[in-house]
C-alpha cells in the first residue's frame, strides 16, 4: 500500500500504520491551532494548521482524514478550554474535509496518480473541494441553534471556508511536495 | 511551550467520577437546552451547569482567559446574528415586531423580540459552554481512550484517541524545537508578513518540517505495534472504569432533565419568551 496511490479496496484498511497517523495528525493539528490568525470583526480566524487535514486525507486516505479532521478540532477545542464536545458538529466538518479529501482516488486519479507536480496539484484541489463540502455541514446549526438566521450561519460558513481554501490552497501542495520524497526514501 | 490539556480539577468531586459521566452529561445536557427557548427556564438551567461546574474546582485564575474567550466568541456570534436578522425572528416578522431603536450608521431595528431571543441565544450558548468545562479540565487526558472504549467507540479508534493524547507533549516539544531553530536561522513565521495569505505562506517553514518530522518518526511507533500483534486480537486496557452510585444519580438526574425538557417542548411548544416590560418599551 502506498500513501498517494491507492487500490480501492486500500482505502478503508485499518492497521496500525493508519491508526499511528490518524494519531499524529489529530495531535499535530491539536497543536498547531493555537497558531490562528483572528480575522477582525468576525469569530473567525485564519488558521494555517486546518491544511493538515486535507494533507493527512489525502496522502493516508479518508479514515485518517477523518480521524485527523475529527478528533484533532475536538481535542484543539479541549486544550483551549471549550471541551471536547461542545462544538460537536463543527469537528464532525473537520472530519469530513478529511474524509472527502481521502477520496481523491476517486474523483481525481488522473492527479492523484500523475507525477510529483500532478499530485500537489492534486492535493490543492482535493482540498478545496472537500473543505466546500465538508463545512456544509455546519448548517446543521440552523438544527441545533434554530435561532440562528439562514444569513448568520452563511456568513459564519463563507468566512470559515474563505479563511481555510487560503490555508489549503497555499500549505498542502508545499506539504505534498516535502512528504513524497521523504516517503520514498521511507520505502512506503 | 505547554500545550497539553491541563488536568485542573484533580481530586474535585467531578474528577472523581467515572469520565463517561462527564461526556454523557454533556450529550444529555445539550439535547436539553436545544429544547428550550424560554430565557426564564434557560436561565435555570444556566444555574444547574453553573452549580455542576462548581464541583469540579476549577481554579478561576487559571482559565480567566479561557471564559474571556468563551464571552467574546458567544458574544460575536450573537450580536451578529442579531444584526443579520433585522429585527425579525422565525417567530415574529418585522411587521409585527415590536422596534425599540434603530442602530445608528448600520439603520438596522431591533425588536423586543429580536432582542430576547439575542439574550436567550446567549444563555443557550453559555449553559452549554459551562457544561463543556469539566469535560476540558476534570477528564484525566489518559482516561479519554479508555472511556469512549467503554462508550462502544471500536478498540482502534478509541486506542488512536488515548494515542493522540500521549502524542501532544512529545510533538507540541517538536513544534517549539522547530520555531527555536528557524529563529536561530533569522526566520520569525510571526513577524514580516503582509496579509493573511503572507503570513499562512510564511508558516510554511514551521510547519511543514513538524509535520514531516513526526510523520518520519512515526515508523518506530508503528514497528513496534506491528511486533506486538496490534489488532490482530480482543485489546485490553490497564485501566478498569466502573460506575458507583453517585455516578448513577448524577446520570439519571440529567437524564431526568432531558426528559422533563421534552415533554415540556411537546406540551407547551418552543417559543421565545419575550418580557413584557420590553414590549411595553416599544410601545411608548
Amino acid at each position: 500500500m502506498t500513501a498517494l496511490k491507492w487500490e480501492r479496496g486500500a482505502l478503508w484498511d485499518v492497521s496500525s500504520r493508519t491508526i499511528v497517523y490518524a494519531a499524529i495528525g489529530a495531535a499535530l493539528y491539536g497543536i498547531l491551532l493555537v497558531a490562528q490568525l483572528p480575522i477582525p470583526g468576525t469569530t473567525v480566524s485564519v488558521r494555517p494548521a486546518f491544511a493538515l487535514v486535507p494533507f493527512f486525507g489525502y496522502a493516508f486516505g479518508p479514515i485518517v482524514g477523518l480521524f485527523t479532521g475529527l478528533v484533532g478540532n475536538a481535542v484543539g477545542d479541549q486544550i483551549s478550554g471549550w471541551g471536547l464536545l461542545t462544538s460537536w458538529n463543527w469537528s464532525i466538518a473537520n472530519g469530513l474535509v478529511g474524509l472527502i479529501a481521502g477520496l481523491a482516488p476517486l474523483y481525481l486519479a488522473r492527479w492523484v496518480n500523475g507525477n510529483l507536480r500532478d499530485r500537489a496539484i492534486g492535493g490543492a484541489v482535493a482540498g478545496a473541494i472537500a473543505v466546500v463540502i465538508g463545512f456544509l455541514f455546519t448548517f446543521t446549526d440552523l438544527i441545533i441553534q434554530s435561532g440562528n438566521t439562514v444569513g448568520g450561519v452563511t456568513s459564519f460558513y463563507f468566512t470559515v471556508i474563505v479563511a481555510d481554501l487560503i490555508a489549503t490552497i497555499i500549505l498542502v501542495p508545499v506539504l505534498v511536495y516535502a512528504w513524497e520524497p521523504m516517503k520514498a526514501q521511507l520505502g512506503r | 511551550m505547554n500545550i497539553a490539556p491541563r488536568y485542573l480539577g484533580r481530586g474535585s468531586w467531578l474528577a472523581r467520577r467515572d469520565p463517561r459521566v462527564l461526556i454523557l452529561v454533556v450529550v444529555l445536557f445539550i439535547f436539553t437546552v436545544l429544547q428550550i427557548w424560554d430565557a426564564r427556564r434557560v436561565l435555570l438551567l444556566l444555574g444547574v451547569a453553573v452549580l455542576y461546574y462548581r464541583t469540579g474546582d476549577i481554579p478561576w485564575a487559571e482559565i480567566r482567559r479561557n471564559w474571556a474567550i468563551v464571552f467574546a466568541f458567544i458574544g460575536t456570534l450573537v450580536v451578529v446574528n442579531a444584526i443579520l436578522a433585522g429585527g425579525s425572528t422565525a417567530e415574529v416578522p418585522l411587521t409585527e415586531a415590536h422596534v425599540l431603536f434603530t442602530l445608528p450608521i448600520l439603520g438596522t431595528p431591533m425588536s423586543a423580540e429580536s432582542i430576547s431571543l439575542a439574550v436567550t441565544l446567549f444563555l443557550r450558548y453559555m449553559a452549554m459552554a459551562t457544561i463543556g468545562f469539566p469535560v476540558a479540565f476534570c477528564v484525566a487526558p489518559n482516561d479519554f481512550g479508555i472511556a469512549f472504549r467503554r462508550l462502544g467507540v471500536p478498540d482502534k479508534f478509541a486506542f488512536a484517541l488515548d494515542l493522540t493524547f500521549r502524542f501532544l507533549p512529545s510533538l507540541a516539544a517538536d513544534f517549539q524545537t522547530t520555531v527555536d531553530a528557524q529563529r536561530i536561522r533569522g526566520y520569525d513565521w510571526s513577524a514580516g508578513a503582509k496579509g493573511f495569505v503572507g503570513k499562512v505562506r510564511r508558516s510554511g517553514p514551521v510547519i511543514v518540517p513538524t509535520v514531516v518530522n513526526a510523520i518520519a518518526g512515526a515508523e518506530d511507533t508503528i514497528d513496534a505495534m506491528d511486533l506486538r500483534a496490534f489488532g490482530t486480537g480482543k485489546r485490553t486496557w490497564i485501566r478498569h472504569l466502573a460506575y458507583d452510585r453517585t455516578d448513577w444519580i448524577v446520570l439519571l438526574a440529567f437524564l431526568g432533565l432531558l426528559i422533563a425538557a421534552t415533554a415540556w417542548g411537546f406540551t407547551h411548544g418552543a417559543s421565545v419568551w419575550t418580557p413584557q416590560f420590553l414590549i411595553d418599551l416599544a410601545e411608548h
